[in-house]
């Protein structure tokens, strides 16, 4: 199946790359010919230079043949017409569009059924609100994803000096977390480890756990964190992210503070906001910050657009004392760096919204899609499908292939944190840890073989 | 730049080299004359060499590759198969020196043609076929092909393909790089064996129909008869080779979209136009000049005429006729021909016509901005502009190739070759040809040439085959800078 990309940005270059990865054939169209460049160059797909939105361009690109388009530029207007033309042209292709103005939200439904007939309308906006409301429930977690409606979580954590865990044997751990835990997966400097029963946890070691969200407290008493509510927050920047996650917090009984430089924004933000104070400043002013009572708050959330203030932003807060800090970031290169320099918490509305462009590439019927940070391995929810060949057998006998775990079988309201005589059974959702390069086997296993109605 | 993966994919080029001497195997074995120990040997050494290579470097992961490891694998690579392919000539005796069989040999992979061997008939089939063989691999390009068909090589293809491709700017037929190169091979494979099948049509035999399609596709010119194509002296067989060697200098995505239903597109395309144009333009130049002088019927004059023209342009090198004996226009303009070779994305060797074109385009636009000096205007080609980047790497293309051709010539006269064979051996090798004028003339080799100059000359080859930029890259001294 031939996927066309419009918009080689960062969420293009990267969906581009890992779908180029997994062999699928890719065409990308951008307008601006140093992306192109930077597309063709490392990534074996094959580049247009012009406008996603020009009817000649996609016909060039191929849409007559396409499977899907992923119309993801910066501009609303230009992935809405790229849909709009696509639709005239090749009405069978299925599209997805990254659309983020937050007038549009209300109109989502009828993109879907009317004119440009979108298949699938993704707001990494959205998505992003939703991973530092996850990052907030937890406290201490680097990375938070939820399955079963919350009731299961995939929660990430550094382990730093002193951290009880360090140095024992994962085979010894179910005894210290009980039976509705399991380690799944290790992230070790650039290396991504599926955990066995003999590895030793190190100092440094980002830890991932599956865990019912009943059990989560014992998970941060072995790692020796203390729960704390959050009671107040402050937020940086009143973007659209910014003003979004603020009245998101306004329905919890948490008090909020939004620091924003233009005066202007400040007065439209004080019209949209009710409870939140909104302060008009520089956000990486430290007397305003301490001014402000920042060493007193419970944390404290990133979300201009400039990721290097964001960066020095929330360096600084945790030097004052704020307990935790949520980053946001969208370049991928630094990613890596941000353990490094003590920025644990990290949120990224590109990777958000990778994240659901996959989950709606990926084939067979699946649920969810995460990918971890380093973008080396990935979680994929499905539903375990009557003719696939996972189905009724125990999971030691390893149809799975090597780098890949099922973490998590959730059926009807039980949770199972599966062992190697779990069986999985036909309508089962299953949870699959999985390394980047067995993706595709992952998904022929779970894709359907005859259709399945 | 990473060293050890530049080497890890030299390793996996040598090892499939190795594996490609099973063919030219089986026909030793047919024929039993002798040359199945030289295959063996070669083969068996290039595969544990290739085979070592890899493996020692085995660990170094399938990244994207950079534009200096791209230059250096293609580089290494094809001095790598030229090495390894000339070892069936020197186990089998075919000459005495190493230095002939690498000479051989290089001309074979850069579909050059150039010959050093004088008994060409009474060697044995499975090295005469080999001879034909490294033209076909070369022709499409032997990196290329590794890429498709080794799963291995897959993630940095497109910096490979494009520095093996000789071509400013390389065409994608498909999204992926492996399925384009796979549809070339495809195209290039079903023309190879639509042209042994019209000659074998034709009264040849079918060794050596296969040879000469083998070497027509790829514009590599050599022939397992001493007299080339004249040997049939067949006006069929002369037409036909006429045509194959006109369809493998068209650029073979044309040839693709014609399979794909599209008729018109040689026409259409401007660059196939000029090169068509200009075949015909200089066959009338030539067809005036040999009338009623060389030829004294006008059929005499067409066949022979066209024939040695386009093997000229098209960077072939068969010859019917002794071109060195013609009157001095005709054989000015096959000199001239030498450097103009054929389409992009072809496999004919030469400065190529889409660079040509774009010369002159640019020559007139810089004329007309003499008259209007405020005029904004660009250079465009089938509509499209061409951009600075690539103008600028054209008229670079066009200023390195005739300043190492005049600095190879110059070394190669100070080496005691007498003035006109210097100037055309260089001109013959660097375009890819083969047979120049005076010693180095279609009834004569390039047995005669001092060694040093042979090295030279090799390396000349090499040069134009990977369209100069990237052999030339080593002696910058920036290159080897970290």
């Amino acid at each position: 199946m031939k996927i066309i990309i419009v918009g080689a940005g960062e969420v293009g270059y990267h969906i581009a790359g890992r779908l180029a990865a997994e062999n699928k054939e890719v065409v990308v169209i951008d307008k601006n010919p140093e992306s192109i460049r930077r597309v063709v160059e490392s990534i074996d797909v094959e580049a247009i230079c012009g406008s996603g939105s020009s009817p000649e361009v996609l016909k060039t690109a191929g849409i007559k043949s396409a499977g899907m388009l992923l119309a993801v530029t910066d501009s609303d207007e230009t992935n809405l017409v790229a849909c709009l033309m696509v639709d005239a042209i090749a009405p069978s292709t299925r599209k997805i569009a990254r659309i983020r103005q937050e007038d549009f939200d209300a109109y989502h439904d009828v993109f879907r059924d009317q004119a440009p007939h979108i298949d699938t309308i993704i707001n990494p906006e959205i998505e992003v609100i939703r991973s530092i409301e996850h990052l907030l429930s937890v406290p201490g977690a680097a990375d938070v994803s939820e399955f079963a409606g919350g009731r299961l979580k995939f929660v990430g954590f550094y382990l730093h000096n002193g951290n009880p865990l360090i140095g024992g044997r994962l085979s010894d751990l179910p005894a210290k977390l009980g039976g509705h835990t399991l380690v799944a997966a290790i992230l070790r400097g650039e290396e991504l480890i599926i955990p066995e029963g003999r590895h030793v946890l190190h100092e440094g070691d980002l830890v991932y756990f599956i865990s019912e969200e009943n059990n989560l407290s014992r998970i941060l008493g072995a790692l020796n964190l203390r729960v704390k509510p959050i009671k107040s927050v402050m937020i940086i920047g009143g973007g659209r992210i910014g003003t979004r996650l603020a009245a998101v917090l306004e329905k919890r009984p948490i008090h909020a503070k939004i620091i924003e430089r233009s005066e202007s924004r400040c007065r439209e933000l004080s019209g949209l906001l009710d409870k939140t104070v909104v302060i008009h400043g520089d956000g990486s002013d430290q007397g305003l910050l301490m001014e402000e009572n920042l060493r007193d708050m419970d944390a404290i959330i990133t979300t201009t657009n400039d990721e290097e203030t964001n960066i020095l932003v929330s360096l600084m807060a945790r030097r004052m004392g704020t307990p935790r800090a949520i980053t946001r970031l969208d370049k991928f290169s630094y990613f890596s760096l941000m353990p490094v320099i003590g920025i644990e918490q990290v949120v990224s509305p590109r990777l958000s919204a990778i994240n659901s462009i996959l989950q709606h590439i990926r084939k067979g019927k699946v649920l969810s899609v995460r990918t971890l940070t380093g973008e080396q391995g990935e979680i994929i929810e499905a539903e375990a499908l009557r003719t696939s060949d996972i189905i009724g057998k125990p999971l030691r006998k390893k149809f799975f292939p090597t780098g890949s775990l099922a973490i998590g079988i959730i059926r009807g309201e039980n949770i199972i944190i599966p062992s190697g005589d779990s069986v999985i059974e036909a309508g089962d959702r299953v949870i699959i840890f999985t390394r980047r390069q067995v993706v595709s086997q992952i998904e022929k296993i779970l894709s359907v073989k005859l259709e399945d109605i | 730049m990473r060293w050890s993966f530049v080497f890890k994919y030299v390793g996996a080029v040598t090892f499939f080299l190795g594996l490609n001497l099973l063919l030219p195997l089986a026909f030793s074995l047919y024929y039993r004359e002798g040359d199945t120990a030289a295959f063996l040997g070669s083969m068996g050494m290039a595969l544990v060499a290739g085979a070592l290579l890899f493996l020692v470097f085995r660990k170094e992961k399938n990244d994207i590759i950079s534009q200096r490891e791209a230059m250096a694998i293609v580089a290494l690579g094809w001095t790598a198969a030229a090495l390894f392919g000339a070892f069936p000539f020197y186990f089998a005796g075919v000459f005495d020196t190493f230095a002939d069989c690498f000479f051989e040999s290089m001309s074979g992979f850069t579909t050059t043609g150039a010959s050093v061997m004088t008994h060409i008939e009474t060697a044995p089939h499975g090295l005469l076929f080999w001879r034909s063989y490294i033209q076909w691999l070369g022709g499409m390009g032997i990196i290329v092909l590794a890429i498709a068909i080794l799963p291995l090589l897959g993630v940095g293809g497109y910096q490979l393909y494009k520095t093996e491709v000789p071509s400013p700017t390389p065409d994608r037929l498909k999204p992926r790089i492996r399925d384009t190169a796979k549809t070339l091979w495809k195209v290039y494979l079903a023309f190879t064996l639509l042209a042994a099948l019209l000659l074998m049509a034709g009264g040849m035999g079918f060794f050596d129909a296969i040879c000469h399609a083998l070497t027509t596709l790829p514009t590599g010119g050599y022939s397992p008869k001493n007299l080339s194509v004249a040997h049939f002296d067949s006006a069929y067989i002369d037409v036909v080779i006429i045509v194959f060697m006109v369809a493998a200098g068209l650029n073979f995505s044309l040839h693709y979209q014609l399979l794909t239903g599209k008729p018109l597109v040689y026409w259409k395309n401007p660059e196939s136009r000029f090169f068509l144009g200009l075949i015909l333009i200089l066959c009338m130049a030539v067809y005036v000049d040999l009338f009623g002088v060389v030829y004294h019927s006008l059929g005499e004059t067409i066949r022979y005429g066209t024939f040695q023209v386009v093997s000229i342009i098209t960077t072939t090198g068969y010859a019917t006729a002794d071109f060195d004996q013609w009157p001095s226009m005709s054989k000015m303009i096959l000199f001239l021909c030498m450097f103009f070779g054929g389409c992009a994305g072809s496999t004919a060797g030469g400065m190529k016509m889409l660079r040509l074109l774009c010369a002159l385009k640019y020559c007139y636009k810089e004329l007309f901005n003499l008259l209007h000096p405020h005029a904004v205007s660009s250079v465009k080609i089938a509509g499209k502009v061409v951009s600075d980047d690539i103008m600028r790497s054209i008229l670079g293309f066009l200023g390195l190739y005739i300043a190492l051709f005049a600095l190879c010539a110059v070394v190669l006269a100070g080496m005691g070759v007498d003035f006109i064979t210097s100037l055309s051996a260089v001109a013959a090798t660097i375009g890819n040809i083969g047979p120049g004028l005076g010693a180095v003339g279609p009834v004569e080799n390039y047995a005669g040439i001092p060694y040093p100059g042979k090295w030279l000359l090799a390396w000349c080859m090499l040069l134009g085959r990977l369209e100069i930029y990237t052999v030339i890259i080593f002696l910058v001294p920036e290159f080897w800078r970290k």
